[in-house]
């Protein structure tokens, strides 16, 4: 017997209580599996448990690798999870929910048409004004939009249940903005890799033509007499509760991904910061809510937005899909409605049944639902759905406001076995589908995104998704049933180089190079403290204790002086240190979240691994771990530079190596000022040169020049005017002076180029002799020359940002003009 | 009567703005009881980019985005309108108040449309002490007139003008506890209380004419932009009454906009980029009769 199997067999048990009575979306009510699982190859059906477990820690530890993430609402950022049981569909029994969701797509179509045109809906009297009125998706300042295919809706989400018998019902319609689409690809990327013969001899529906259709219909929403369109999308930002999905979806389209600072209206068209110029933005898939999409006419105090985008919308030079005013078709209190809506506007009647919907907006809907408050979830008709209220509190809330609540029958659900905490359990399971309008018509992606929880549980926090496995019903049938493909129009390679995104990629150049420095630092720390921590007045000891000092005035410790193996650690695991390598990387992991769709999925890899060798420190207390996880640490660092060494050589990978150059620069004065400025006995500062040189990565080439014979003059030489070595100052700021010419707002005279040459004829003019030159036991002029030179390099980074970065002020509301007097 | 309308808003920055956007709504709109004759909105300094439209509630709005920088900003409007009195059915202003609740009349035309002015609306919550206070005006089956008109006379008696009292973004809860406001509040608040018995109410922006005390010239610009409420009534027309002068609107009233509340309707809004610290605001009003 295998694991789905052994399952099957136990659903007919009376031991599983409550979800016996749901539809099992794996096993018949006799014990034996469903017809679609039935026609799985074996490979997927003759999993063993052990099996099973395998495929879920491989699944797990490539969405960790990839850092696929994903934020519940309210909740922390974590790990996507994927369940390593799909949900599988027979073709026959999609065929009859393909069409249902075709229906419901060009039905919410027309909704949307008339709600913000003719609204006969209304006048009729087939829907309730205050349904519409007193919604707050129902957004007036785009119901006098003229262009007409500026309301179309492009892309719906459908959540979906299916009912005891079998049926699917609708949950809930997701047409702001709906997420997942780019979460659905993600799992089937990540199902095939690890189960890839069950997959192959599956036959089922790819979605990568899904993609193209995706593509095709962006392009296609542009205004019209727009040749070769510009599509972008539009972000809330990097810590958005889906922006894994924003990014993945940019990504495989190619179409660059924004947030509102880097677009500008003007003229009442939508522009995008580009290098110094404005690129015209034809169509903006939109993945802000409307709400926050233009400061001027909607929230005033959105940062997320774009001003004046409402007014580009009304002229018809933009197309944001969806439209604004699509959150509208969101209200639950829709629902009760449909049918007859239906009825009216396609004149054919509904095909897929929701979810069994009163709404209070009537005295008798109002009667309903408080007398059945119990059997029903009241939700709002708009965001917060969700309603936290004691039961006096609510009645009074739905009296003062009936208009607002619906009531819903507990939402009926299908289980399906899902892997938990290492064995199968029947959790709830809702699928969302996902359609698209494709040409004129709507078109359902044949596949989607299915979330299980357990039962009663909110599928948002707890639970897991699942990849769905549409089968076909021949092998010939073609992909998403899409044959003929419409022409893509010639694909314009995506330039992305916004503003914000060149400042992203310029710290991520400085902080992986000070991740690096520090690691290398640490090292060095970390061997002297092994030999010599018992021995503070030997010059070994002396040496630990300059070095180790070092450290901590780049990142300050609370910990004790001696305590070096405790204050090793926190530098490495203590994220809340400043300056730590902890909380560098994790600042750099953010940074690296937020130009996903500009960087290799490689480089999340290169994360992964750093965590693992925090976790083997973190979990092993010995002395020697320090030194074995810092230096699988630094190995990872050194492979995040092999990743973004394979990133073609634009403006963005420039200021990527300007960055690492600067930080490089820093470092070394940081590094030299505190060590070689003092004179502290033979011993010691030959101990010290011997420090500096293995923190510099230069000490074998070091041996090599000078066999062995270490000299101050010898290390200032090769670490600040040595033009082949690449740690050296000269080679860095070299190397920083090309890429900066290189950059589209140089001019030869820019300030970061004029403070870059500064710095060049001062090393052009010095002399290595007299920064040693010694009064008493310090070197003054060398501590000059690093502290001075920092604080020029800080210049030089400031003024990259000023001129190759800078966004310009932030919005900000007028004082609003007052209405007074007249007594 | 006929009147010029002059309403110029000067907004002074300490630094310069490089790129501006607003919104005005500083045109008279049209209807039955009100002609407009001649319209001219000016902006400064000039905008790169201006369009008047018409918004959703029927208002005249001009869009403009400034993009050369500038420390002053000024939107100034001149009209000529004509307008008439107001004439209203005695029967319908007698029908008992309960039957101008727009969503209960599906047999009127166009009531559901009004439905929209009876719902909450950004500025204007409705609270249970509006909704008594109120109830003392809306006793079972006064008439629909005179129930509105005795709720205007009871809020001019029971509330004090007084500029310091409120700011723009106050809620009825404020005026409540203050006791005091302006005719923005007044507007709100009788907004607020007969939308909490189902009646539909709509805000309105304008002016009125103001008559220079005896012997005194008329000052220039010393009048102010004003608001008060419009009332449905269960024949589609709406009464106007103005709780701060406690008076129906007539021939003196200039009506601008209409909307939900003031959020609807501001005269000037806008969204600066600009590293200035301060800002301040002057507005200049004149209505001056034709003959």
């Amino acid at each position: 017997m295998t694991v789905l199997r052994d399952y099957a067999a136990s659903v007919t048990q009376p031991s599983l209580g409550q979800s016996a009575a749901l539809f099992d979306e794996v096993a018949s009510p006799d014990g034996t599996l469903r017809t679609a699982w039935k026609r799985l190859a074996a490979e997927a059906v003759d999993l063993t448990l052990p099996e099973l477990n395998r495929v879920g820690g491989e699944i797990t530890r490539l969405l960790g690798d990839e850092a696929v993430v994903y934020t519940p609402p309210g909740g922390e950022q974590r790990s996507w999870r994927l369940d390593p049981v799909p949900l599988v569909i027979a073709a026959d029994e999609w065929a009859v929910l393909e069409k249902g969701l075709a229906q419901r797509a060009e039905l919410l179509n027309a909704i949307q048409l008339d709600l913000y045109g003719p609204q006969e809906l209304l006048s009729r009297g087939t829907l309730p004004p205050s349904i519409v009125f007193g919604h707050s998706g129902f957004l007036r300042v785009v119901a006098r939009t003229r262009v007409d295919h500026q309301r179309q809706l492009v892309i719906t989400g459908t959540d979906l249940g299916r009912t005891p018998t079998g049926e699917w019902q609708v949950l809930a319609d997701r047409a702001q903005a709906p997420s997942g689409i780019g979460f659905a690809m993600e799992n089937r990327r990540v199902l095939s890799r690890v189960l890839p013969v069950a997959y192959r001899e599956a036959g089922l529906h790819r979605l990568a033509p899904f993609f193209q259709a995706l593509r095709v219909s962006l392009t296609q929403a542009a205004p019209h007499g727009r040749d070769n369109p510009r599509v972008v999308v539009l972000s809330p930002g990097p810590t958005s509760e889906t922006a894994y999905d924003q990014a993945f979806i940019a990504t495989t389209l190619g179409f660059p991904l924004v947030e509102g600072s880097d677009l500008v209206t003007r003229d009442g068209a939508v522009w995008m910061r580009v290098l110094g110029r404005l690129e015209r933005v034809d169509v903006i898939l939109r993945r802000v809510d409307a709400d926050w999409s233009d400061p001027l006419e909607l929230r005033g105090e959105s940062q997320l937005g774009v001003t004046g985008l409402t007014e580009a919308v009304r002229r018809g030079s933009v197309t944001v899909v969806n439209g604004l005013g699509s959150g509208v078709l969101e209200n639950p209190a829709l629902l009760p409605f449909m049918s007859a809506m239906c009825e009216q506007l396609l004149d054919e009647p509904l095909r897929l049944a929701g979810v069994p919907t009163v709404w209070a907006g009537t005295p008798e809907g109002r009667d309903q639902v408080i007398d059945r408050l119990d059997a029903l979830d009241v939700r709002r008709i708009d965001p917060p759905f969700e309603v936290d209220l004691a039961r006096d509190a609510l009645v009074a809330a739905i009296v003062a406001e009936p208009y607002r609540f619906v009531g819903q029958e507990r939402a009926t659900v299908s289980v399906s076995p899902t892997l938990d905490r290492g064995i199968l359990q029947p959790h709830a399971l809702t699928l969302r589908a996902f359609t698209l309008r494709h040409g004129s018509s709507y078109r359902p992606m044949i596949g989607g995104l299915a979330t299980a929880a357990p039962i009663g549980t909110a599928p948002d926090q707890v639970g897991v998704s699942k990849d769905v496995w549409v089968l076909k019903e021949s092998p010939d049938e073609p992909d998403q049933g899409l044959l003929d493909q419409l022409p893509v129009s010639q694909a314009r390679a995506p330039v992305t180089q916004v503003p914000r995104v060149l400042d992203d990629l310029f710290w991520l150049g400085r902080y992986a190079e000070r991740v690096e420095d520090l690691l290398r630092l640490a090292i060095v720390t970390h061997e002297l403290a092994e030999d010599f921590q018992g021995r503070p007045h030997s010059s070994g000891g002396q040496t630990l204790s300059v070095v180790a000092g070092t450290l901590r005035s780049l990142s300050p410790s609370a910990y004790d002086r001696a305590d070096f193996e405790g204050d090793l650690r926190s530098l490495l695991l203590d994220a809340r240190r400043p300056g730590s390598v902890a909380q560098t990387v994790a600042r750099l992991k953010e940074i690296a979240q937020s130009v996903r769709d500009q960087v290799s999925p490689d480089l999340f890899r290169v994360f992964g691994a750093m965590d693992r060798a925090r976790g083997a420190l973190a979990a092993n207390p010995h002395g020697w771990q320090i030194g074995e996880s810092a230096g699988r640490m630094l190995t990872d660092v050194l492979a995040l530079h092999g990743v973004t060494g394979n990133m073609v050589r634009d403006e963005g990978w420039h200021l990527m190596e300007i960055g690492r150059g600067i930080e490089r620069s820093l470092q070394l004065c940081h590094v030299i000022g505190p060590t070689l400025s003092a004179r502290r006995g033979l011993d010691v500062d030959r101990d010290l040169h011997h420090a500096v040189l293995q923190a510099s990565e230069s000490a074998i080439t070091h041996r090599r020049r000078h066999r062995g014979v270490v000299r101050g003059a010898s290390v200032l030489d090769l670490l600040l005017l040595d033009e082949t070595n690449p740690r050296s100052l000269l080679f860095n700021l070299r190397a920083i002076d090309a890429s900066l010419a290189t950059l589209p707002g140089s001019s030869g005279s820019t300030r970061p180029e004029r403070l870059v040459d500064d710095l060049l004829e001062e090393l052009d003019r010095l002399d290595v002799a007299d920064l040693l030159a010694t009064e008493g036991d310090h070197r003054p002029n060398l501590a000059r020359f690093a502290h001075a030179t920092a604080q020029h390099l800080m210049r030089l980074s400031d003024a990259v940002g000023e001129v190759h970065f800078a966004t310009g002020p932030v919005p900000r509301s007028l004082a609003f003009s007052t209405v007074g007097a007249g007594a | 009567m006929r009147y010029r309308v002059w309403h110029r808003t000067t907004y002074t920055y300490d630094e310069d703005v490089s790129n501006s956007y607003g919104l005005a709504h500083v045109v008279p709109r049209a209807s039955p009881t009100q002609h407009v004759e001649s319209v001219d909105v000016r902006i400064e300094p000039t905008p790169g980019d201006a369009t008047r439209d018409m918004d959703y509630y029927g208002n005249a709005v001009t869009y403009f985005q400034v993009t050369s920088p500038h420390r002053t900003l000024v939107v100034d409007a001149t009209s000529e309108v004509e307008v008439v009195p107001p004439v209203h059915d005695p029967a319908v202003l007698a029908t008992p108040w309960e039957q101008a609740r727009p969503a209960d009349r599906p047999d009127v035309d166009g009531a559901w449309r009004a439905v929209d002015f009876s719902l909450p609306s950004t500025l204007v919550d409705q609270t249970e002490q509006a909704r008594a206070y109120a109830a003392e005006s809306l006793v079972p089956g006064r008439p629909v007139g005179e129930a509105v008109t005795d709720l205007m006379h009871r809020i001019h008696a029971d509330f004090t003008y007084d500029k310091g009292a409120t700011t723009v973004t106050s809620r009825i809860d404020d005026v409540f506890a203050q006791r005091a406001g302006v005719c923005q509040d007044f507007a709100h608040l009788t907004l607020s209380c007969l939308r909490s018995h189902g009646l539909a109410v709509a805000y309105i922006s304008g002016y009125l004419a103001t008559t220079p005390a005896p012997g005194r010239e008329r000052v220039v610009g010393a009048d102010a932009s004003h608001a008060w409420a419009a009332v449905w009534l269960p024949d589609g027309s709406w009464l106007a009454l103005d709780p701060t002068n406690d008076q129906w609107a007539n021939d003196r009233y200039v009506t601008v906009a209409r909307g939900r509340d003031y959020k609807d309707v501001p005269p000037v809004k806008g969204i600066i980029y600009t590293d200035a610290k301060s800002s301040t605001l002057d507005v200049q009003v004149d209505v001056a009769p034709l003959v």
